[in-house]
């Protein structure tokens, strides 16, 4: 290492202490116009939106799918919708999953601890099941995110002692024992095939269940793109900063994480705390479309989809998260289309294929397709093609 | 900036790259004087800062017993230590000795010893064991400094070592005890003062180091920044410029230095010579200074990963090059302006392909591209001609402060160096047919050597190039050869090796040539592989190869150079063709003798050392 000058050589880390006459901060770190790849400082290099494409692609995909609702049916914006909540959880399960490094199976549980945990803040305290009353949409959606976050911690010890197939198969065990709790304890969730009602999402005395100058799918959509935007943004910020790295350090060899100075248990908390928290949030708002929901939803089933849209969307990203959850949600809908263009394929539920079996199959043959072809998922492909448009008019 | 015809006249002057970063500091504090890549970013530093550092190294140098007319040399990879030393040796009135990072120790020993220097920068470790093994040839050695403390600190034991920030806060305590010392210096400078001594490579015998003084430096940036205008607007304080060249060199000093200093242009330092292509992305210079080999090798990436590139990209690739040589030729017949057909066609290209083409290789934003420092292929230059990026050639040489002649905008002649610039005489000596220049920027004679100085410069201030010219169309000077190395066959036809050697250089797989044949019946060729396209090209067809030696054996190998051979024997008349020629076993080294410094080939040194090959290639008769 080499310093230009005395002052410089404390200044490394923190920027903020300069030789005297320099220009403000704001000055140091401005980008140098027309030279995407070359940065003056950290805070550029790391930046969320580090290039002039990313941060218009990002702005064009977030208004067209601000615009979305406008244009699309009820029906598929619906799917949408349960699509946007999905990736919130998708988002959670990569934390862990894909940047920590830590195979999880229990994820639906900790969905069902959230779900439970809003129902209960908001529901009716003169109510059959537990209730508080509180209906504020962003509490209970950050009580439901803080009870999963809690439940997390909990779990999080035995996976500092475990790790692999181990530790999925300690999550698995979560799934059930969840199950049981969720299923037995019916002053909170209704009891089996009974359920209980999903929070009322009410904002500013307007229900959002209720159509008015626009309908409940294109409300409650504008409230999931909200929710979701805000989670990726969160989650985008942990990946990179100094707890991402942390966590990478831990996926990629933990024994030398450690070796390097990062406390294995406490980011290892840290990674399914935070996950839990996007398990929370995203189950808060999985039923509130539907108005109620039973236990018997929080299944290992749950849990696969999850896995799925991770390695379908791409591991350690966030948009593919997006993208993975966005596909999964709209599987049914696609083997439901199915029998249009492929005859042999029916939609009556008692004769064979029908498309709920090809739906079934679909999951399981794309999950197998990605791993096999595209093991960076989705986003993989979207790489992909920016690399080659990249490198344009050499191959690297 | 000011006008210098006035300033010669006063008696100190007013216009140094040292007043002029002074003042740069004074008017835009915050502006970006230069960055050099730290931990994978690049660090700015801004003109206060600089000018800070300037004069607290100043002072330190002041501390150090530094004294007008002490010699303070340099040996370190291009960084900004370089530029702030350089400046504050000048500003306290010293003289700045720059070696090359690839000296060895003897060389060390020799530059040291006879400039006299008293402080010695040592950039690392192997920089400063060089200076150490050689104490015993620098008496006059008082002071050793080191950059980089990796291997030193704590691990020597001399009294004359410190590290530059020991030097900084020699300075800064310097600069509080004696404020405006510094200052007081820089007022006191003379016009003859000798800023900095450039040593010149030397093909033949000891190094010579040129004196240049702060009038020829004025002189020199007087011409290029205010007087020909090679780029509208003039360089300023919104240039880029990536320096990578060893800054010792007059052409990389002008660049860097002096046109930072001089013109306010950003200089970001590459962070080696290997680097420089990616470097060349990130930073996208807007003025672009390359020798030769530089362009020779882009040129060589760039054909090799079109050629590399999926089967579509290629295609693509190969249609839009095949414009690229129509456009280039074009350029070439109207002095590198666009007639309406390449305009269009060129129009048409660049957003599809030469565009990305150029941010690939770093060139995109370049608006001002020079080559010189040694002859290039004409071939090289309408390539980059084809994809928009006109390279123009340049002449000068260290004696005349790099200033003498250069190919303008819009008046390029390929195969000459361009008309002689605006304040700046030029001609050729009636008998010999030797450039002369003469013209403020000459320098004021080899550091002492009487003997070489009175070789130099005649009675009448000519100086003598050693370079041998002709004019084209009675405006724009070619440069046929060093006068020293034309070669006359026993046949006695003069011929000019050089310009067949480029013509070789101009093929990707050719790295190195030198032709022999001085006193022999016929023209031969030493041919040196480029390691890396010709291995990639032997990869290609699974030919296997462990070394550069093992590679250069292959008969497939020959062959290829064998055709290169052919191609260019065909440009030539009969008597400059080759008529055998071998590989050369081994890559020519600085080291090792054979290259100079600035890896121009010592010919005395190529004949002796492979003296067998070269007798086998005469003895065989000719073979091709």
């Amino acid at each position: 290492m080499s310093t230009i000058s005395p002052q410089r050589k404390s200044g490394q880390r923190k920027s903020a202490q300069k030789p005297e006459g320099t220009a403000p901060e704001a000055r140091r770190s401005r980008r140098v116009w027309g030279r995407p790849d070359l940065y003056t400082s950290y805070r550029q290099d790391m930046a969320m939106l580090n290039t002039r494409p990313k941060q218009l692609g990002v702005l064009a995909i977030v208004v067209l799918a601000a615009l979305l609702p406008l244009t699309t049916s009820d029906d598929l914006l619906k799917i949408l919708g349960t699509g946007l909540v999905l990736a919130i959880g998708a988002i959670g399960l990569n934390l862990l999953v894909g940047y920590a490094g830590q195979v999880s199976l229990g994820h639906a549980f900790f969905v069902g601890v959230g779900a439970y945990a809003a129902s209960a803040i908001a529901g009716d305290p003169e109510g059959r099941y537990i209730g508080f009353g509180i209906d504020v949409v962003p509490v209970w959606i950050l009580g439901g995110g803080i009870a999963a976050a809690l439940a997390g911690a909990l779990v999080a010890p035995i996976a500092t002692r475990l790790r692999g197939l181990y530790l999925a198969i300690v999550t698995l065990g979560l799934v059930v024992i969840g199950g049981y709790i969720f299923t037995e304890w019916r002053d909170l969730s209704g009891g089996a095939q009974v359920g209980r009602e999903a929070p009322q999402p009410v904002i500013l005395g307007s229900d959002l269940t209720r159509d008015g100058a626009f309908t409940q799918e294109q409300k409650l959509y504008w409230l999931f793109l909200v929710v979701l935007i805000i989670s990726a943004v969160l989650a985008r910020n942990v990946a990179r900063s100094r707890i991402g790295r942390a966590l990478a350090a831990v996926r990629d060899r933990d024994v030398a994480a450690g070796v390097m100075g990062v406390e294995l248990g406490k980011y290892k908390l840290i990674a399914f705390v935070l996950s839990s928290f996007f398990a929370g949030v995203c189950g808060s708002l999985l039923f509130v479309a539907n108005g109620v929901f039973g236990p018997e939803r929080f299944t290992l089933l749950l849990s696969v989809q999850f896995i799925a849209m991770v390695l379908i969307g791409g591991v350690a990203t966030i948009s593919g998260s997006i993208m993975g959850a966005m596909l999964i949600a709209l599987l049914p809908r696609i083997s439901a289309e199915l029998p249009s263009f492929l005859p042999f394929i029916t939609s009556a539920a008692n004769e064979h294929p029908n498309i709920f079996e090809v739906e079934i199959a679909l999951y399981g043959a794309l999950i197998v397709m990605f791993l096999l072809f595209e093991p960076r998922g989705l986003f993989g492909i979207w790489v992909r093609i920016r690399t080659y448009w990249k490198s344009f008019p050499f191959s690297y | 900036m000011t006008a210098l015809e006035t300033a010669p006249a006063a008696v100190h002057v007013d216009d140094t790259i040292v007043t002029r970063v002074r003042d740069r500091a004074a008017r835009s504090p915050h502006g970006i004087a230069m960055r050099r890549k730290d931990y994978g970013v690049w660090q700015e530093i801004t003109w206060a800062e600089y000018w800070g550092l300037v004069v607290t190294v100043g002072h330190g140098l002041l501390a150090l017993g530094v004294e007008p007319g002490d010699r303070v040399s340099i040996q370190s990879e291009n960084r900004p230590e370089w530029l702030i030393l350089d400046l504050a040796t000048v500003a306290v009135r010293g003289t700045t000795v720059g070696l090359y990072p690839t000296n060895p120790a003897a060389e060390v020993g020799y530059l040291l010893g006879h400039s006299g220097a008293k402080v010695h920068l040592a950039e690392d470790q192997e920089q400063l064991d060089k200076a150490l093994d050689v104490a015993d040839q620098t008496p006059d050695l008082q002071h050793l400094i080191h950059v980089e403390p990796r291997g030193i600190v704590g691990r020597y034991d001399e009294p004359r070592l410190r590290s530059w920030t020991h030097l900084l806060e020699l300075g800064a305590e310097h600069r509080a005890a004696h404020p405006g010392a510094v200052e007081a210096l820089i007022e006191q400078a003379q016009p003859d003062d000798v800023m900095t001594l450039v040593y010149t490579s030397g093909t033949t015998g000891p190094p010579k180091g040129a004196m240049l003084t702060f009038a020829n430096c004025a002189f020199a940036m007087h011409t290029v920044f205010d007087r020909n205008s090679f780029v509208d607007p003039a360089p300023g304080e919104d240039d880029l410029t990536l320096s990578y060249l060893p800054l010792c060199h007059v052409a990389e000093r002008f660049f860097s230095t002096w046109f930072n200093a001089g013109a306010g242009v950003q200089t970001n330092f590459a962070e080696s010579i290997d680097t420089v292509p990616a470097n060349l992305r990130e930073i996208q210079p807007t003025l672009f200074f390359a020798v030769p080999r530089i362009w020779e090798k882009l040129l060589a990436t760039a054909r090799i990963k079109l050629d590399s590139a999926t089967r579509v990209k290629r295609a693509y690739a190969r249609f839009w090059m095949k414009q690229a040589d129509h456009i280039g030729a074009v350029l070439v017949e109207n002095g590198g302006s666009h007639t309406v057909g390449t305009r269009i066609r060129y129009a048409i290209g660049w957003p599809l392909f030469f565009r990305a083409l150029q941010s690939r290789l770093g060139l995109r934003r370049v608006r001002y591209a020079s080559s010189g420092a040694a002859p290039i292929a004409p071939d090289v230059l309408r390539f980059f001609m084809g994809i928009g990026v006109k390279v123009h050639e340049v002449y000068g040489m260290t004696e005349n402060t790099a200033v003498a002649t250069a190919n303008r905008p819009g008046r390029v002649k390929l195969g000459t160096v361009g008309e002689p610039l605006e304040g700046a005489e030029v001609r050729l000596d009636d008998q010999t047919g030797e450039v002369l220049t003469r013209h403020a920027g000459n320098f004021a004679g080899y550091w002492r050597n009487p003997e070489a100085t009175a070789q130099a410069v005649d009675a009448d201030g000519w100086l003598h190039t050693g370079d041998v010219g002709t004019w084209v169309d009675g405006t724009h000077l070619a440069i046929t050869d060093r006068m020293k190395d034309i070669i006359i066959t026993s046949g006695g036809k003069n011929v000019s090796p050089s310009e067949i050697e480029n013509a070789l250089k101009a093929s990707p797989f050719v790295k190195e040539a030198v032709v022999v044949g001085d006193g022999r019946k016929y023209l031969a060729a030493l041919i040196g592989i480029e390691l890396d396209t010709v291995g990639e090209w032997a990869q290609r067809r699974g030919l296997g190869f462990t070394t550069y030696h093992d590679l250069s054996r292959k008969p497939e190998v020959l062959e290829l150079v064998q055709g290169v051979v052919k191609e260019v024997n065909a440009q030539f008349s009969s008597v400059e063709q080759l008529k055998d020629f071998r590989l050369l076993p081994k890559e020519l080294d600085h080291e090792d003798g054979e290259l100079t410094a600035t890896q121009k080939v010592k010919r005395s040194a190529i004949n002796q050392i492979f003296g067998e090959l070269i007798a086998e290639m005469y003895t065989t008769g000719g073979a091709s």
